[in-house]
């Protein structure tokens, strides 16, 4: 990390404190290799864009940021600390919360209730106290529905916080999912193709919200989106992924311009 | 009336003992862990009843249990001296902390299997624990354990204990499903790998679900050893899970009153239709199958019940309207 950090200073960029940091990421799945030695590093407060054709192994690679799979080699570390070889639940305590490319709702569940579940880890009373309604648990339950709500109306659901999360329209649902991840107060946010679905005046507006939440709650934001325009207007960085490895890492004009990104997207010649 | 709690009170008691032993099987459910553990932790709780109150505790249960085995039709008080209530609950003490061990133990590695092998680890477990019984002398070996005290002077008095019992589980679930546990279950029911990002303890909540179940089960266990007045394997066996599942299934697997209507219904359901089978000018092939086919209507009733009533009988839906109205205006409130 020092050795990175001089490294920078070095360069005569400006100094910035990195906030999760991949290091030769490699997963295989028998013979395939999903992902190949990646390594790039995501600093504090940036919106972190991960792009690339299907199948080029960017969701095996949030899936290994998240704890849902064990890299087969390599590390990641958030703010210094390893991660990679933590269970899911732990890894969402340390502040890193996440969506799902095919959304992954509590679908029975009111919307309400999925967002409520969310503030588990920042809630402690066990069964006896809520039983009992104790103190403790009373004013933690308090808590929980104010913060629920407050979640609710930022994303315009307040008034249908009863209604259960599987029949809401497929936007709302994809925002639903980006507030109970928020419930979790996390400080690195990934958000996979959150905008999977919309259309262009969605889009727009997703990306507003993106950047809204980030400055309103001091987020990290990696997000993997297909959405070229989308990606280019909202991220600070930009990292591309072919076939599992890591193509092109940079500012969005400069990855823009990047022959091999072009190879991958338009096919080489 | 006097007759008809005489005749029906062992019955009213079971009834309230079929709701508590749904609910046993229904929080592991909750959870989103099909688990048919229930009879063994039963079976166990009968196990440290019968044990304590025979073999532990200096009891003189052989004049007692003469005059119960003269039918207890006749006789609605005992003329014995009666077992001790508070030796009853410590029996029932004994065997939550039994049961509980023992759940954590087998949960812990059980619980790591999903579906459809969870469930064939739980059935095997019921059968481990039922062969173990019969070979062991402290459980009486195959002929079991006899002549079990009476802490009651009638099958109704076991209503003083059960009563609060079902009232106490039923408050404990229905609370659990409100707060901050019982949405950690909830949330793994309904999708595991999202309520493991969510930050939920997946083993944690998986075998407190599950220890909760088995506890109750040994509580139940325990009455029940009293209430028979005689214990052995063939108590808590893979036909009761069945019936329990029954119960949970066509009552309603989504809110905690499924499990109590369907096992207090579904168990009184063979005493309804052994009246029914005695009204005369029945086919004598119906009359049969209403008398002693109990396990075949249960089974009926599941794939019917699957079929038409996927939810169960009781439905969270039944009273969400008027919930949903009465808590329209909270998020303005707030």
């Amino acid at each position: 990390m020092t050795t990175h950090a001089a490294e920078q200073a070095l360069q005569g960029r400006p100094m910035r404190s990195v906030a999760l940091e991949a290091e030769q990421l490699t997963r295989r799945f028998g013979g395939l290799v999903a992902v190949n030695r990646v390594s790039f590093d995501v600093g504090e407060g940036e919106i972190f864009g991960l792009i690339g054709p299907n199948g080029a192994g960017k969701t095996t690679l949030f899936n290994m940021m998240t704890g849902l799979q064990r890299p087969s080699s390599g590390s990641v570390r958030y703010r210094g600390a390893e991660i990679s070889t933590l269970r899911p639940d732990e890894i969402a305590r340390r502040g890193l919360a996440r969506t799902f490319q095919n959304i992954r709702l509590f679908g029975n569940l009111s919307a309400l209730e999925n967002v409520m579940i969310a503030r588990h880890v920042h809630t402690r009373s066990g069964v006896i106290g809520g039983i009992l309604a104790l103190p403790l648990a009373r004013r933690e339950e308090q808590h929980t529905h104010e913060r629920a709500c407050e979640l609710l109306d930022l994303i315009g659901l307040l008034g249908r916080a009863h209604q259960e999360a599987r029949t809401f329209p497929y936007g709302d649902q994809r925002r639903l999912e980006i507030a109970r991840a928020l419930a979790l107060e996390p400080t690195l946010l990934l958000l996979d193709e959150p905008a999977a679905g919309m259309n262009t005046n969605e889009k727009q507006e997703l990306s507003i919200f993106i950047r809204g939440i980030r400055d309103r709650f001091k987020l990290t934001v990696l997000l993997i989106e297909h959405h070229v325009p989308l990606v280019m207007g909202l991220c600070d960085r930009i990292a591309v992924l072919n076939f599992g490895q890591l193509i092109a890492l940079g500012a969005p004009e400069q990855v823009r311009q990047d022959p091999a990104v072009i190879d991958a997207y338009l096919g080489a010649e | 009336m006097a007759v008809f709690f005489a005749t029906y009170g062992s019955l009213i008691v079971a009834m309230m003992l079929a709701a508590m032993l749904a609910l046993s099987l229904y929080l592991p459910l909750l959870a989103g862990q099909l688990s048919l553990a229930s009879p063994g932790f039963y079976a166990l709780g009968g196990y440290v009843a019968a044990i304590i109150s025979t073999r532990v505790v200096p009891f003189d249960s052989a004049t007692q249990a003469y005059v119960w085995r003269l039918g207890a039709h006749e006789i609605l008080r005992f003329p014995g001296p009666l077992y001790p209530v508070s030796l009853l609950i410590v029996e029932m003490l004994v065997a939550s902390v039994l049961s509980a061990v023992l759940a954590v133990a087998l949960g812990l590695p059980a619980l790591r299997l999903r579906g459809i092998y969870l469930l064939l680890a739980t059935i095997a477990f019921v059968e481990i624990l039922q062969v173990v019984t019969q070979v062991l002398d402290l459980t009486g070996g195959a002929i079991g354990i006899f002549n079990i005290p009476q802490p009651f002077a009638s099958q109704l008095g076991y209503a003083w204990v059960v009563v609060p019992l079902l009232v106490l589980s039923a408050f404990f679930v229905y609370r659990l499903e409100r707060i901050r546990v019982g949405r950690a279950f909830t949330a793994i029911r309904e999708d595991e790998l999202a309520a493991a990002a969510m930050g939920i303890n997946l083993t944690y909540h998986k075998v407190l679900a599950f220890t909760m179940g088995a506890v109750l089960a040994g509580i139940v266990g325990v009455i029940s050893a009293h209430s028979i007045n005689t214990w052995n394997s063939r108590q808590g066996t893979f036909d009761a899970g069945i019936a329990y599942l029954a119960f949970v299934l066509i009552g309603g697997s989504r809110t905690f009153l499924g499990p109590i209507v369907g096992g207090i219904v579904l168990y009184a359901l063979p005493e309804v239709l052994r009246g029914i089978a005695a009204i005369p000018g029945l086919p004598p092939a119906l009359a049969q199958l209403l008398k002693d086919g109990r396990l075949i209507i249960y089974g009926l009733l599941l794939v019917l019940g699957t079929i038409f009533f996927p939810q169960g009988l009781i439905r969270p839906n039944l009273f969400r309207r008027r919930k949903f109205e009465a808590t329209r205006q909270v998020p303005g409130q707030v």
